[in-house]
């Protein structure tokens, strides 16, 4: 039993609450530094050698311009690299021949937490006779850039890269596909082995094609979507 | 050496006045010892106040306007130094879009802060809330009159120079006091209360630290004081006890001007603006310039009291290297050395603003009182050693 709870049927006589062996924690702590006791000596020392580094290492940034890490960024538009961890747009790589890995295995839209992404895809492709991926559609205006579906999808198809200028004039423009064409990924078609029936199948996809939510759709009351005034940037 | 450089200076400057030979007329000339060789532009007032008020009244009328054009063009120049140095010293650029390298940054915050609406809070009191920027800034103003920039380049030259800078600077402390409490806002109140305290305590080191370089050189006169380190700056010939006194100095003003690790008064993630939080416009950059002002004051006291004002870098003796340093023509000379050690020293403030982290408000309290306080006692008692054992480096200036 603690005898430092007092109580409560005491009376203001009673005797003074007895804290048995329980000294107070409030003293003040002998100085010390970096966990050790020292003299008074050696922690002046110690203070002065702590403030000079500190100097030191502010100095070195300040008289090396280079160590600036601040972008001019519309004058340096042409120039600008983004860092390899920045999120901006989600894209599906594309490789030199504009094909695409995605099976449309739809991985990646049941994992969004906010479901940004729709995948339709072909039951069965003619020429491979396997499934395709018909849309991949992303919608921007609901993402958080939470960089899951890049993670998830088994054929790294997805890339986060870093393009940040995205603002549109009418947030419809913010849903699109991000295929450039409906069809089988770049593997299937490499099996095919005839070039021409490939290039078939590739069917070509606009940024703002089919029947993608809000984009596009005609509606009563809303002005239909100009396409072209969001895409000057 | 002496006579060579202030000659011609207080000639230049005393030309439109009625007797140089006045001024000169002080200097003894068998006594090496101080030479006051310019008058101020107080003395000069009060001695055209006996044959005309008029003449009187025009140079108190230089004086004022010369002193106000220093702290609106300090509050300038300063505020874009201070933003460009803070930037590289992060890593960042700083002010870059007005002017090339964002050099009319300050001219554009400037006029955007003279069209702001200023806002008064509604349950303040309003005559306090509009008299704190002015007393704060009279403060800055009082202080800047003592400040000599070159012989005779000064407002105000009075024989107990260092007791007004001690009681003139607690004047600034009574602005932001007002401030604060009449702002009707926790924060404020706090920040002001926070800087009283802070401000109060560390006046006391600054000036036991100003009293070391008092009894060195035997006046309180600032310009005398100067004249005192013709052979040598006191931080030199006071040895260890000036350099305890310097540091003791650079502490308690870095204390006083409220800036980083000591801006308990206004940390902006504590108290959001502290005691300005609530002042806008033209009554916030009041604050603005009196604090910007202050750092050069403060830095050119200690240029005054410690590296020997508008002296040239002279090593004792060798006659060469002071020739070189004696190259300036004599009219530039005082305002460059005067100009190159401030700089030196605001840069230093600035340096140490953007590298410490803040202290917290006990811990400020116990450096003044158990730690400050006590050094600056025990180097006050030594250096009273010093001076009556004589035990100055270059013993031949005294």
């Amino acid at each position: 039993m603690a005898t430092t709870t007092p109580d409560p049927n005491q009376t203001d006589d009673s005797p003074p609450i007895d804290f048995g062996d329980l000294k107070s924690d409030c003293v003040a702590p002998r100085p010390s530094i970096m966990g050790q006791r020292r003299g008074v000596a050696s922690i002046l020392w110690l203070s002065f050698k702590g403030i000079l580094r500190g100097m030191l290492t502010t100095f070195s940034y300040f008289r090396r311009p280079s160590t600036v890490v601040t972008q001019q960024y519309p004058e340096n538009r042409e120039t600008l690299k983004m860092f390899e961890r920045y999120r901006g747009r989600l894209s599906l790589i594309h490789n030199e021949q504009g094909q695409h890995g995605c099976t449309g295995c739809q991985i990646c839209e049941r994992l969004c937490p906010n479901g940004s992404i729709i995948v339709t895809k072909d039951k069965k492709n003619e020429a491979t006779g396997k499934p395709a991926l018909d849309q991949f559609i992303w919608r921007q205006d609901t993402c958080t850039f939470c960089n899951v579906c890049v993670l998830v999808c088994p054929f790294d198809t997805l890339e986060m890269t870093g393009d940040f200028e995205s603002s549109v004039y009418d947030r419809r423009l913010l849903v699109f596909n991000l295929n450039e064409y409906a069809g089988p990924t770049a593997d299937q078609l490499a099996k095919l082995e005839d070039e021409e029936l490939a290039k078939q199948q590739m069917k070509h996809m606009e940024k703002y094609q089919g029947p993608i939510p809000m984009c596009g759709g005609k509606m009563d009351g809303i002005p239909s979507l100009d396409v072209e005034k969001s895409t000057d940037v | 050496m002496a006579d060579v450089i202030l000659n011609p200076i207080s000639l230049t400057l005393l030309a439109q006045s009625d007797s140089p030979s006045a001024a000169l007329a002080s200097a003894d000339a068998s006594a090496p010892a101080p030479v006051v060789a310019a008058m101020s532009l107080a003395d000069r007032a009060s001695e055209a106040l006996q044959s005309s008020v008029g003449m009187a009244i025009l140079y108190i009328a230089i004086g004022l306007i010369a002193v106000l054009t220093v702290v609106s063009v300090l509050g300038l120049v300063m505020s874009y130094v201070e933003r460009k140095v803070a930037g590289h010293f992060q890593c960042r650029l700083g002010p870059m879009r007005v002017g090339p390298h964002g050099i009319l940054q300050s001219v554009a915050d400037g006029i955007k802060l003279l069209f702001k609406e200023g806002i008064e809070p509604g349950n303040g009191d309003k005559v306090i809330f509009i008299g704190a920027p002015v007393l704060s800034i009279t403060a800055t103003i009082l202080l800047l009159a003592i400040v000599p920039v070159a012989p005779g380049f000064q407002v105000v030259d009075m024989n107990v120079g260092v007791v007004y800078i001690a009681a003139v600077s607690g004047i600034g402390v009574m602005g932001i006091l007002m401030g604060g409490w009449s702002s009707d806002n926790k924060w404020s109140l706090l920040g002001a209360m926070r800087a009283g305290a802070q401000i109060i305590s560390y006046e006391v080191s600054l000036t036991i630290a100003l009293l070391v370089v008092v009894m060195f050189s035997g006046t309180m006169r600032v310009s005398e004081i100067i004249e005192s380190q013709q052979e040598g700056w006191w931080i030199w010939r006071g040895h260890g006890v000036a350099i305890v006194a310097f540091c003791l100095y650079l502490i308690a003003s870095t204390a006083e001007l409220n800036r980083t690790p000591f801006d308990l008064p206004e940390g902006e993630s504590e108290l959001t603006g502290g005691y300005h939080t609530e002042y806008s416009g033209l009554r916030f950059s009041f604050f603005f310039l009196a604090e910007f002002a202050n750092l050069f004051v403060f830095s050119a006291l200690a240029v005054t009291f410690f590296f020997g004002g508008w002296l040239p870098f002279h090593i004792g003796n060798y006659e060469g290297f002071n020739n070189v340093m004696d190259i300036l023509p004599p009219v530039i000379s005082p305002i460059f050395w005067f100009g190159t050690k401030c700089t030196l020293l605001i840069f230093l403030l600035m340096w140490f603003r953007w590298t410490f982290p803040r202290l917290r408000m006990d811990q400020l309290m116990r450096l003044e009182w158990k730690i400050l306080l006590p050094i600056g006692f025990a180097n006050l008692i030594v250096a009273a050693t010093v001076v009556i054992t004589g035990l100055y480096l270059f013993p031949s200036a005294t």
